[in-house]
């Protein structure tokens, strides 16, 4: 909403500058777009006549115009435009002049003749796209004046965003209503003198309503024998500070009345109405009308039209027909003002995509008993400016009055809300300020209040206090904070783990990355994954953005490769990231797709790079596995174990599966290089756990055991074993022989190559021996080393190295 | 026959052996050919015997006392020797300090996470507990409970992400990505009794297409305080604290700018302003700007007029805690809200949100 401020004091007084009034505003609930002060960049334009022209000497396509400004002296001019000629008032702008467009106007030879100025066009001066000719002024502006003045320029738009809730805002008296209730001065809404001949409307124009659910009022008048033809200056000017095209005087009449009331208005070429007949009912299946955009329009019965005894003319509260439409040939008016049922107006617009000026306000909400006030206004604005005549009385189709509600107010439910002290008085003074009626209820301190009908967004206790607090201004309220002292911030456990597994996995050297919760549905062929894997388990979007965004990820892994090629695209090849993040599916025959937490790692490219000290090294399965196994000791989680995995995506030499106990937490390894080319990345390393089910099994008790009293004795093991025969294997059998003496082991070494024969490896481990007790003897230690040793080379036939 | 002039020669003889030595082990050999048991000054002492008692202790008393002289020097000298080795062993084993030090590997949290855990331990601190939930929702959850009416925008087919949408209208097991952490606080309240003082971070989606300023996956940090007496002053009373704490001079994070300091409006003005506005869930509704933390308030090229709108916020309207079982005549609430990214973005002057989700390492490395 465009507001002059020029125009809004025509209802108004206030003594607060534009800047004032937009705060004022913006701190009441209309917030403020901009502020634009006009004309300020038109000094020295001013308005010129032309008294002569010549052609320019020396160049066909110039001519030399003669201008008077307010000056006894004459100034030439060179030009190029062709659509002046003498008597013509146009915006001259003189030597120093700095235009909208940016031109600095000085004295300038052209083809050998010195030109004083610039005759400017509107698109010079930033009124309009028209490059193509000099803007020719209205004839009743004022030689010699400055071309701001001539045009009303000393103004001030405010631009207004108005909340859909407050539509009466859509209007300048609402504006002026609202700086009213802000600055608790009256409004002065204009008295409508209107003087009627003596055919009386209802002899010559009927009207019925069929659907009054859809059209509860319609109100009409007929204003005969118009002129048609330009508006007044002023109203126009006004016209196009809103933002609106002024078109003729009828139209450009109902333009200014919606704008002034809210009221959208139309006006009928009454003469084209088949049967003077006005029928307001829902369209036909199959029904067609021309609007006036020229588009052929197929209606259904969802939508309401305004008929003649025929057809269809208008689309009712949305656009005129074509058929009916005021034309320089039009004599008759039938002037429309009506209410029309919101959502009704709304659906229809949004089903034709059409919006109007008049949908967007009927959409919102008209003041249904201001119907009257704003057909009497614009008929008689056309008997003023269109010489038209009148005729008596208004036809008006209300089967049903709307009338004000009365909506209960307690003071102290307002200040117990508010957390104000407001006294009654005060709050009656606030609601009157608004046009609010307030009717006390003797010896108490409540009361009814009755809300107008422009205020349709007023109905319950709890909207008139939201007014009240407006107007009394959020900011004069005192800020306290709860008193309620039951109440104990902080996170709960699960939520501590979370953080501290992410905390612990950023000191471990990954980074946290945050992706999508959409995915390519592609991407799961990338990842070699069969149809009918749960990760094609998809929850589909039913209007998504792109094919590539229009599935919910089953796996953070999809995303977290994206990151990875992303980064080694732009020369960052070494990158360690994780995401905790949820992953999505739908379960055939379920309602609701399901939801899971999980935890997504991925790696690439070297641990560090080179370094004075260290040569890079790339990344490999067991910095993988570091990072999972850094999770599991964050939790305490013990009882975990791994064990070979199959998956499509992963490499099937180099993947494990997470245990916990004997369930399946998720899995890990290295990208199948099927999918590491289908991605185009490089050797990568992946993750995918269930982050629920770790924090599930984090071990909470910790329990302190006692620091050894007694030393140990730490002995080496070297032994050869066939390939395939893994770490656990050996430990397991180290494990079980050492007991009890044995108190841990480690693999400090292995080996394949020189010395060691093909398929075989050698394996060296570090025992830990003690008793908890006494001083262990070297016997005792040596006699467990040998019987572990028996029983590797039992067990596992191993052979040791000494 | 040794004379005193032989033992005063021999003592001289040594001397310059001790100063002459260059290590430890040059000292130990002069030591052992003077002093050691046949060294020549021992060897002397050994032939007292045969001399006459005046001579003996003529000759006896010089060789002892150049025996203690030869002794002490000895000792001297090895003292400088081995500071002087100690000397040159430091010496050689200088670094260059200006060389880097080892790298210890650690990663980044993501930038929405560090504002997240900010934002959320400001609230911790005011007493509130985090509360989470499904990104897939129900426009029960959604929409309906939070008092959105039919045919508000925000549910059409252009605005939001759905899943599942039965027809032209909405129905309560319509399916959408949640468009505000808002659902939360509604599972919160059928879920317990009040007094609720929760804050909800988390993702929300909303239909736009990615540019600078828009992104079709967001976050949000959400809060709701319900409790008897709750009133707009606590609302305004506890973002107040809010914003002194996370945006505001006394919050150790951010440098307010000189010219404020001088303009004296950090220190004295008030640190956020309100004003109306309208939301379906909440009555009176505000939007609320923060006093500018770069600028604090003159005016900058970040906020332009001293204000940055932040929060959205107002008092639960009654609609929906009627709808969530509570009695608004008994209790009273507010709730607010507020985008991370924007934040993050006013905070750290980071220019595009797409950024966000690109996750380029040199990006979440600054941070
Ligand atoms: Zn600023």
């Amino acid at each position: 909403m465009l507001v002059s401020i020029n125009w809004l004091k025509d209802y108004i007084d206030f003594d607060l500058s534009p800047e004032e009034l937009a705060d004022k505003l913006n701190l009441t609930g209309t917030a403020v777009e901009s502020v634009k002060h006009l004309g300020q960049d038109l000094g020295n334009v001013w308005v010129g006549i032309i008294l002569d022209i010549k052609p320019h000497p020396n160049a066909d396509k110039l001519s030399l115009a003669t201008v008077r400004i307010d000056r006894p002296e004459t100034l030439e001019i060179v030009c190029g435009a062709k659509n002046i000629k003498v008597g013509d008032k146009v915006p001259v702008a003189t030597v120093g002049a700095h235009l909208p467009n940016g031109m600095d106007i000085k004295p300038a030879k052209i083809r050998g003749v010195t030109s004083y100025g610039m005759l400017c066009s509107r698109a010079e001066l930033r009124m309009g796209a028209d490059h193509s000719g000099i803007y020719i002024l209205p004839d009743d502006v004022e030689v010699g004046v400055p071309l701001a003045q001539a045009l009303s320029l000393d103004d001030t738009i405010i631009e207004l965003e108005i909340t859909p809730n407050r539509p009466d805002c859509l209007s300048m008296l609402g504006i002026a209503r609202e700086v009213g209730a802000i600055e608790d001065r009256k409004l002065h809404k204009p008295s409508v003198d209107l003087t009627e001949c003596f055919e009386k409307t209802s002899n010559v124009a009927s009207i019925k309503i069929i659907d009054p659910d859809l059209c509860p009022r319609y109100s009409a008048r007929i204003i005969r024998k118009v002129k048609i033809g330009p508006s007044p200056t002023w109203m126009q000017q006004r016209l196009e500070k809103a933002g609106m095209r002024p078109i003729n005087n009828i139209v450009d009449i109902t333009n200014y009345v919606m704008l002034e009331t809210g009221q959208p208005l139309h006006a009928f070429d009454f003469n084209t109405l088949h049967g003077g007949k006005i029928v307001v009912r829902r369209a036909r299946n199959g029904e067609h009308l021309e609007t006036l955009d020229g588009v052929v329009r197929e209606l259904d019965e969802s939508m309401l039209v305004i008929a003649d005894a025929d057809r269809p003319v208008a689309l009712a509260g949305i656009m005129g027909g074509e058929d009916t439409e005021v034309s320089d040939k039009t004599a008759d008016i039938l002037l429309e003002s009506a209410y029309f049922e919101p959502s009704s107006i709304m659906r229809t617009s949004r089903s034709l995509g059409l919006l109007s000026e008049a949908s967007t306000r009927f959409e919102k909400g008209t003041d249904p008993n201001g119907t009257i006030y704003a057909a009497d206004r614009a008929a008689a604005f056309m008997a003023e400016f269109a010489d038209g005549s009148v005729d008596k009385g208004v036809i008006d189709v209300y089967p049903k009055v709307i009338e004000p509600k009365k909506v209960p107010l307690r003071a102290d439910r307002v200040n117990a809300i508010l957390g104000t002290d407001l006294s009654l008085d005060g709050i009656v003074n606030i609601l009157n300020r608004l046009e609010l009626t307030a009717e006390v209820i003797s010896n108490t301190t409540e009361m009814w209040v009755l809300t107008p009908t422009f205020r349709p967004d007023l109905e319950r206790e709890i909207d008139l206090i939201e007014e009240i607090a407006r107007i009394y201004g959020y900011n004069n309220i005192k800020s306290t904070l709860p008193k309620s002292g039951d109440k104990q911030g902080g996170l709960n456990l699960r939520q501590k783990l979370a953080e501290s597994v992410k905390d612990r996995l950023v000191g471990a050297g990954l980074s946290e990355v945050l992706t999508y919760s959409f995915m390519d549905p592609n991407d799961v062929d990338k990842l070699q994954v069969p149809q009918g894997d749960p990760l094609c388990w998809f929850v589909r979007l039913l209007n998504p953005l792109s094919e590539d965004l229009s599935v919910l990820r089953t796996t953070l892994l999809a995303n977290l490769i994206k990151v990875l090629k992303y980064n080694v695209n732009r020369e960052q090849y070494d990158v360690q990231i994780f995401e905790v993040g949820h992953t999505f599916w739908h379960e055939s025959g379920k309602d609701m797709p399901d939801e899971e937490t999980m935890l997504g790692i991925a790696m690439t490219g070297a641990w560090k790079s080179d370094k004075w000290y260290d040569k890079a090294r790339s990344i490999d399965f067991f910095d993988l596995k570091g990072a999972v196994e850094s999770v599991l000791d964050e939790l305490s989680i013990a009882n975990w174990s791994v064990r070979q995995f199959t998956h499509p995506a992963l490499h099937p030499g180099r993947s494990a599966e997470l245990l916990i106990d004997d369930e399946s937490i998720g899995y890990f390894g290295e990208l199948h290089p099927n999918v590491q080319s289908d991605f185009d990345i490089p050797r990568t390393y992946v993750a995918e756990l269930s982050f629920n089910r770790l924090i599930d099994n984090a071990k909470m008790q910790k329990e302190f055991s006692e620091i050894p009293k007694y030393p140990s004795i730490i002995l080496d093991i070297a032994v050869l074993v066939d390939d395939p025969i893994s770490n656990d294997q050996v430990l397991g059998v180290i494990e079980a022989a050492g007991k009890p003496l044995l108190k841990s082991a480690r693999l400090f070494d292995l080996y394949r190559g020189k010395g060691v024969p093909e398929g075989k490896k050698s394996m060296a481990y570090s025992m830990v021996f003690r008793t908890p007790d006494r001083t262990l003897t070297d016997e005792e230690a040596f006699n467990a080393r040998e019987k572990v040793v028996g029983r590797l080379g039992k067990e596992l036939g191993a052979e040791i190295r000494e | 026959m040794v004379t005193r002039a032989d033992i005063e020669n021999m003592y001289e003889k040594a001397k310059t052996a001790v100063v002459k030595a260059t290590n430890l082990q040059q000292l130990d050999q002069v030591r052992v050919e003077y002093l050691g048991k046949k060294g020549k000054i021992t060897s002397v002492l050994k032939t007292l015997g045969q001399l006459t008692p005046e001579e003996r202790k003529e000759i006896g008393q010089a060789a002892n006392k150049i025996r203690q002289n030869l002794e002490s020097d000895i000792t001297d000298r090895q003292e400088e020797l081995s500071r002087e080795e100690v000397a040159k062993r430091l010496a050689a084993e200088s670094v260059d300090i200006s060389l880097p030090g080892r790298e210890r590997v650690y990663g980044h949290r993501h930038l929405i996470s560090q504002v997240i855990k900010e934002i959320t331990d400001i609230f911790i601190g005011l007493g509130y507990k985090v509360a989470e939930g499904p990104e897939v929702e129900l426009d029960y959850y959604n929409f309906k409970a939070l008092n959105t009416p039919a045919d508000h925008p925000a549910r059409s087919l252009q605005d939001t992400f759905y899943i599942r949408k039965a027809g032209v209208h909405p129905a309560d097991d319509d399916i959408v990505l949640r468009t505000h952490t808002s659902p939360v606080q509604i599972r919160v309240m059928k879920s317990q009794e009040p007094p609720v003082y929760i804050i909800a971070p988390g993702r929300a989606f909303r239909r736009d297409v990615p540019d600078p300023t828009h992104s079709p996956m967001f976050h949000q940090v959400e809060g709701l305080a319900v409790d008897k007496g709750i009133t707009f002053g606590d609302l305004k009373g506890t973002l107040e604290e809010f914003s002194r704490q996370m945006f505001g001079r006394k919050s150790q994070v951010r440098v307010v700018a000189r010219e404020a300091f001088e303009a004296g409006i950090a220190e004295d003005g008030p640190q956020i302003r309100l004003r109306p506005h309208f939301f379906p869930f909440t009555e009176p509704s505000a939007e609320v700007d923060v006093r500018c933390f770069a600028c604090g308030g003159v005016g900058c090229r970040i906020c332009g007029s001293g204000w940055l709108e932040i929060l959205g916020a107002g008092m639960v309207d009654p609609n929906v805690l009627i709808e969530v079982g509570y009695n608004p005549e008994e209790v009273s609430g507010f709730a607010f809200g507020m985008g991370v990214e924007r934040i993050a973005m006013l905070l750290y002057g980071v220019p595009d949100i797409r950024m966000f989700f690109e996750n380029d390492t040199r990006f979440a490395e600054q941070f």
